[in-house]
């Protein structure tokens, strides 16, 4: 049936948030114990092919290795994460920047784990990254000569595989513009605008930003990190928002605030610079071998991975070869084929 | 191998590329391996560029990854494959530049208020998602093969800015970029998009480009000219724009000379998309309730019952079988 598009107005489209319609509400969402279980299968799986790794090099090396836990990955991300902040301030950049960032390291570390890629690099492309989707990007150059020991090849190696985890959705809902709505909110409210000084508003702020170094974020809405942080300073003013907001709710919603309170005040610091020198010095030892460049496991997956291209080259060769001696110059059947069988190479860079 | 690794093998052989159409096509056919079903793979090149991933690239996949609406294409999935970059896009036949010049086709007014109500409602949604799209011409609105129209190309979206934040003003092709952008204007907002979609209207009725300017300075000339010299009391602050220059007087001539056949109706629509003072140009939503309104009583007979009036037929059915078809194959170049 050929559409009518007239008869329908935007209104009546089925009604659901933009929030809901969001990308960070279908696939980045989580209970708290999903989240344990996919760190502990991930570091599992890790832990199990690292072993193998060493014992293929040499029979028995792997008996003595302290393998970090799920536990020891998460808090050594948490580091990473404090870093982020820190080199935000360092080129002033947008909250947005930083918001994004993190969330990216943290999305990254539901997908990987640390013993195949480091914090360190991978937070360096996060954060580019997100100065690119924030829409505040500065050159590659100008990035790395401000970071020391860094080179550009250090941010663009992981590029692609960061976006990849990412699953390409890049765009992110954060608490802090969330609480900035509530701010807005408030100030209608009767007899509260004489309470509201702004360096209340920058107290609940960074209780937000405390809440970046927990996993509030994969577990609840936005605005929901920004009611408690809020809470946290207005506790009065944050009922009435919620009873002016949401009347049918309260009591669920209060239970939330206060499992959110309690997050970011337990788990919301820094961790101990002591307890994640000992994890990274043993990550050293435990590291997947075919990910660190130079080391005998990292060739040999080279060499594997060059000798199916070169094969790949060379079948290649010999079909245009095949072709062109049938009298197509222009290899139709080749194509036809390669479409049947679903072999389509999309290494090819002969198509530009 | 990495899951992640896995994960973009699985996507990988999902699609099935086609052969290419054309020599440096950027864009190419493909289909579903599993359905069949046709797609249009773009595939982008990341390695030659400096800073990685390129912003055009990046603002596109963003966006079309929240977007889903039946009036913007549809991003059906994003793999990589060695330096490439492949976004798979719903296969879409045609796109209104190319129907604006194929001179043997036949507007009628239903077709082109047709268009434009689904330009409005995709462009509100993506309005509504605080999206600028900063690139609307016809090209850029795609139609597929059963008339729905798609807005495409997000290569140069952005976010609404936050109220003091500057935002670039060399977007939009010139040829719909509002006067507001031609005066250096860094603070704007989605009435942008709505100028653009005024000429884009203006142009289907025409079959010409609208205010075709031959340099900044001359689109300014131009949508004078055809507009009338703006007062500062029908767009109050233009002149304290920071590029702003005078360009001359010209008098308002009455769009009725220029757009002779054009319904009161149709007339009002398009002048409120191109008032000069960019808070009083109309919104998506109230072009898109306007539209409503005038196809009302039409509606009505659709709800009725009736037989559907003519002019509700697929806008695409009085193109001849033969133009249909090379229009499959023809791709367009994203530029």
């Amino acid at each position: 049936m050929p559409s009518v598009p007239t008869n329908d107005l935007p209104a009546s489209q089925p009604k659901i948030s933009l929030y809901e319609g969001s990308t960070q509400f279908k696939n980045w969402r989580y209970s708290a114990d999903q989240l344990k279980h996919i760190r502990r299968t991930l570091n599992e799986a890790a832990v199990a092919a690292i072993r193998k790794t060493f014992e293929t090099d040499e029979p028995g090396s792997s008996t003595g290795v302290a393998f970090l836990n799920a536990d020891e990955e998460l808090l050594l991300v948490k580091l990473y994460i404090t870093k982020i902040t820190q080199l935000c301030g360092h080129f002033r950049f947008p909250e947005e920047v930083e918001a994004t960032a993190i969330t990216y390291l943290k999305r990254f570390y539901l997908k990987n784990t640390v013993m195949d890629w480091h914090p360190k690099n991978v937070m360096l492309t996060a954060l580019f990254l997100a100065t690119k989707t924030t829409n505040n990007p500065i050159s590659l150059e100008m990035y790395t000569t401000h970071i020391p020991k860094t080179a550009p090849n250090d941010v663009l190696d992981l590029e692609f595989l960061v976006a990849q985890s990412l699953g390409f959705e890049f765009a992110v809902w954060h608490a802090y513009r969330a609480l900035w709505g509530i701010w807005l909110d408030v100030q209608n409210f009767p007899g509260v605008t004489e309470k509201l000084e702004t360096s209340l508003y920058d107290a609940a702020l960074n209780h937000v930003r405390a809440s970046r170094l927990t996993d509030v974020e994969l577990i609840y809405s936005p605005s929901q990190i920004a009611l408690s942080a809020f809470s946290l300073v207005f506790p009065d003013v944050a009922s009435q928002w919620m009873a002016l907001k949401s009347p049918h709710e309260v009591s669920t919603l209060s239970t939330i605030v206060d499992d959110i309170k309690s997050i970011i005040t337990t788990h919301g610091h820094p961790p101990s610079v002591e307890s994640v020198r000992e994890v990274d010095r043993r990550l050293r030892l435990c590291k997947n071998p075919e990910k660190v460049v130079g080391s005998k496991a990292y060739l040999a997956r080279k060499m594997d991975a060059e000798r199916s291209a070169a094969e790949k080259r060379n079948k290649k060769a010999v079909e245009v070869q095949k072709a062109m001696e049938d009298g197509d110059p222009f290899g139709n059947e080749l194509a036809e084929k390669r479409g049947l069988a679903g072999l389509v190479d999309y290494d090819d860079d002969d198509d530009d | 191998m990495d899951a992640v690794e896995k994960a973009n093998e699985e996507r990988q052989r999902r699609w099935v590329k086609d052969r290419k159409v054309g020599e440096g096509a950027l864009l190419r056919p493909g289909r579903e391996a599993s359905s069949g079903r046709k797609v249009a793979i773009k595939k982008i090149k990341v390695g030659q560029f400096k800073d990685g991933l390129d912003m055009s690239a990046i603002r596109e996949v963003k966006y079309l990854r929240e977007l889903k609406h039946q009036n913007v294409i549809e991003l059906l999935d994003v793999f990589s494959s060695k330096t490439n970059l492949n976004l798979v896009l719903e296969f879409l036949d045609s796109d209104l530049e190319m129907i604006i010049k194929d001179r043997t086709l036949v507007f009628l007014p239903a077709d082109i208020k047709s268009w434009m109500a689904m330009t409005f409602r995709g462009l509100e949604f993506c309005h509504r998602n605080f999206i600028l799209h900063r690139d609307l011409k016809p090209n850029n609105l795609l139609i597929a093969s059963d008339g729905q129209l798609k807005i495409a190309d997000f290569g140069l979206a952005r976010d609404f800015a936050d109220p003091g934040y500057k935002m670039t003003c060399q977007v939009i092709t010139r040829w719909y970029r509002p006067p507001e952008l031609l005066f250096g204007s860094r603070y704007y907002s989605s009435a942008v998009d709505i100028w653009s979609v005024g000429c884009i209207f203006a142009e289907l009725m025409l079959r010409i480009p609208y205010l075709p300017g031959e340099s900044d300075m001359d689109q300014l000339k131009t949508i004078f000219r055809a507009l009338g010299t703006p007062t500062e009391e029908e767009w109050p602050g233009h002149t304290k724009l920071p590029d702003y220059v005078p360009v001359g007087q010209f008098p308002k001539p009455p769009l009725r000379d220029l757009f002779t056949a054009a319904s009161a109706d149709t007339l009002n629509l398009l002048n409120k998309c191109l008032i000069y003072e960019p808070r009083k140009r109309i919104t998506a939503r109230d072009a898109s309730l306007l539209i409503f309104h005038i196809f009302y009583p039409v509606n009505k007979l659709l709800f009725s019952g009736s037989q559907s009036p003519l002019f509700l037929r697929n806008p695409l059915s009085n193109i001849p079988l033969e133009t249909t078809k090379m229009r499959r194959t023809t791709f367009r170049s994203t530029s």
